[in-house]
């Protein structure tokens, strides 16, 4: 109760000449980056650097070309990135055709959910990459539900004074509360012609530290690439 | 102007170090004999000070070094040994003032042959001063050319170049052990001790190292580096996870480590400069990542130039260079391309490695229903096939019809492999 009232006198002594006397950490003003996807930037204001993205839905729901697309459009800036893929399922004919630099990719083919723990661990603990992807889409969910709550927060604490994203794809949301913004995405449906053309797609924000309402969502259509 | 530096009674390895010190501070160094190396000063009263200071400097270096040596500054180079071999502790002679200097020094300091040392006795030369005087012709009547030589050397005339030492440098520890090491981690301490000798010779070169080579008995153990190196930590851990992934498999009873010079790396930081990681905590990493999944998995990727579906390779990484001038990229971050509308929006595939058999039931030419993995379903959109084929002269020729199918929400990419008559799921449009 005292402590309540310190609070409150100090508050109302000092809170006029510091403003963020008793502000948390999270409502700081941090920088962000863009998506190179422009429906998605304009609803979110680009991925918040030194925190984590989580990127999650079901097969076919564009989680790996907003991969492709995150990883670009760091690597037309100069930037240096990774991706720590769980199942060894990058291709990357697609991460070229949509404009990503390989040279400034590091690519570490994983099979095992710790390899990608501890890759991921390295990786953020060593610094210097613009973007990191932690590609956990094709691992078994049972596993995935057993890594440590306090992983995520960890991952979290190492990146927070950093300029490097951390993109978590998974199938579904595990980083929870560690994670800066939580995108969910989904499939609306195909347009075929003789060729695969176009899929339509949904990504919703389920969470946000921003003041941004939630549950707001966009619709994204990717062209297909793959001339025959 | 020269300095000389004198260590009385010293081994090989002393002699090595000495030679490290002088270099540490001019390039042209001579090795005269076993505990004695000359080197240049001209020109280096601007980087050091003085030549009193240089000395000072030099002496600093020695003693850092755990040895006591005898440094003596002069005009020409046998003035400066014979000022070093006489006189303890530091010397400068001043241009002119040699023979004066030099004068109460002892004969043996020269080191004349012993019948020339016994002839100067009987005639009661004892010191340079003394031999000095007497008149050159006579000496040179009586006492041939190497007494001119002497004479020279008592006025402190000598005239000879500095003879630089121009061998190929090596740098190379070499430890014999008592017994014999079965462990990585006793041996860390070994390649610890060794490399820091290493980088600290280095170092006194202005040198760093990009390849290192590791003989432990029979097996020889090569470390590649993207960038020079002079980093022992850094070096020992890269070494430590190298053995760590590929263990020796025999007892070890000599260590040995040989660095390959290469210049510096030179860093020149700028305003624009993009996030990148520092090259020598990259390497660490990469070895440290490469550990746990395996030296092939780590790298950048690199498409190779054939049809071959999912031909690639892994090439090293490396923290290149920016080829774009500062300023443009300047410009084209005032400028941000989001905003320009700019969006790579195409369709990702992921990869199945490897394929994964597939069950599929055709009808009309057309896949209608398949099933792999565990997933099965009618398919509601087929779209192909697309054939493709090559290599046929190889072993491992491919021929292939390739179809995109939907099946329960998602966007699959499968294949008839004609040669094997089996159908596979190579992936999903994600």
């Amino acid at each position: 109760m005292q402590s309540v009232l310190l609070r409150a006198r100090l508050e109302s002594a000092l809170g006029e000449r510091i403003p963020s006397l008793f502000t948390d950490l999270d409502k700081r003003v941090c920088e962000s980056v863009p998506t190179g996807i422009a429906q998605l930037d304009a609803l979110i204001g680009g991925l918040p650097r030194g925190a984590i993205t989580e990127i999650f839905g079901p097969p076919s729901s564009g989680r790996t070309s907003a991969m492709v697309s995150i990883l670009a459009e760091a690597t037309t800036r100069d930037e240096v990135c990774a991706i720590v893929d769980g199942n060894d399922a990058f291709d990357p004919k697609s991460g070229a055709a949509a404009g990503l630099d390989l040279k400034r990719l590091l690519w570490v083919r994983c099979r095992k959910l710790d390899q990608v723990l501890k890759s991921t661990d390295l990786l953020l603990q060593g610094g210097g990459f613009g973007r990191v992807v932690m590609d956990l889409t094709d691992l078994p969910q049972p596993h995935l539900r057993s890594v440590p709550f306090a992983s995520w927060f960890r991952f979290q604490r190492t990146i927070e004074k950093t300029p490097t994203v951390l993109v978590v794809m998974s199938p579904e949301s595990m980083v929870k509360s560690a994670a800066a913004l939580v995108l969910r995405m989904e499939t609306r449906g195909a347009m075929w012609s003789t060729l695969l053309n176009e899929m339509h797609l949904n990504i919703e924000i389920v969470r946000s530290r921003r003041s941004r309402p939630l549950n707001s969502y966009v619709r994204v259509h990717l062209r297909s690439q793959f001339f025959r | 102007m020269y300095a000389c530096i004198y260590v009385p009674n010293s081994s090989g390895d002393v002699h090595a170090a000495l030679f490290d010190y002088a270099s540490a501070f001019s390039p042209r160094v001579e090795n005269t004999v076993p505990g004695t190396v000359v080197f240049d000063l001209e020109g280096l009263e601007r980087l050091f000070g003085s030549y009193s200071e240089i000395a000072e400097k030099v002496a600093e270096q020695v003693r850092a070094g755990g040895l006591q040596a005898n440094i003596a500054v002069a005009s020409n180079p046998d003035a400066a040994i014979c000022a070093a071999r006489g006189f303890s502790g530091i010397t400068v002679l001043t241009r002119g003032t040699e023979a004066r200097r030099l004068r109460d020094l002892p004969l043996h300091v020269l080191s004349p042959s012993p019948e020339i040392l016994e002839t100067l006795d009987r005639w009661g030369i004892r010191s340079f001063g003394a031999f000095a005087k007497l008149p050159a012709v006579q000496v040179s009547e009586r006492l041939g050319q190497e007494g001119v030589r002497l004479h020279k050397l008592a006025r402190g005339v000598g005239s000879r170049p500095l003879v630089a030492n121009q061998e190929v440098l090596r740098f190379i520890e070499i430890m014999e052990l008592d017994y014999e090491i079965v462990a990585i981690e006793p041996l860390t301490f070994i390649l610890s001790r060794l490399l820091d000798q290493i980088c600290s010779r280095l170092r006194s070169r202005n040198r760093a190292t990009h390849e290192v080579h590791l003989t432990l008995g029979s097996c020889v153990r090569v470390l590649h580096l993207p960038l020079p190196i002079r980093n022992p930590r850094l070096l020992s851990k890269l070494l430590v996870l190298n053995l760590e992934a590929h263990p020796p498999g025999a007892p070890i009873k000599q260590v040995k480590v040989e660095a390959i010079p290469a210049g510096p790396r030179i860093v020149q930081n700028g305003l624009f400069v993009p996030l990148s990681p520092e090259p020598e905590k990259l390497e660490l990493t990469l070895a440290r990542i490469s550990a746990v999944v395996g030296e092939e998995n780590v790298g950048s990727p690199e498409i190779l130039d054939t049809h071959r579906p999912d031909a690639f390779r892994i090439n090293k990484f490396g923290v290149m260079g920016n080829e774009r001038a500062p300023i443009e990229r300047a410009l084209n971050e005032r400028a941000p391309n989001v905003v320009a509308g700019f969006s790579p929006r195409s369709l990702s595939l992921r990869l199945f490695r490897p394929a994964l058999e597939a069950t599929v039931q055709m009808k009309e030419l057309v896949p209608a229903w398949i099933a792999f993995h565990g997933l099965h379903g009618p398919i509601e959109t087929a779209s192909g096939p697309w054939r493709s084929s090559g290599d046929w002269w190889r072993p491992d020729t491919w021929d292939r019809e390739e179809w995109d199918i939907e099946v329960l929400d998602a966007i699959y990419r499968i294949y008839y492999d004609v040669h094997t008559d089996r159908w596979f799921a190579q992936g999903v449009y994600d």
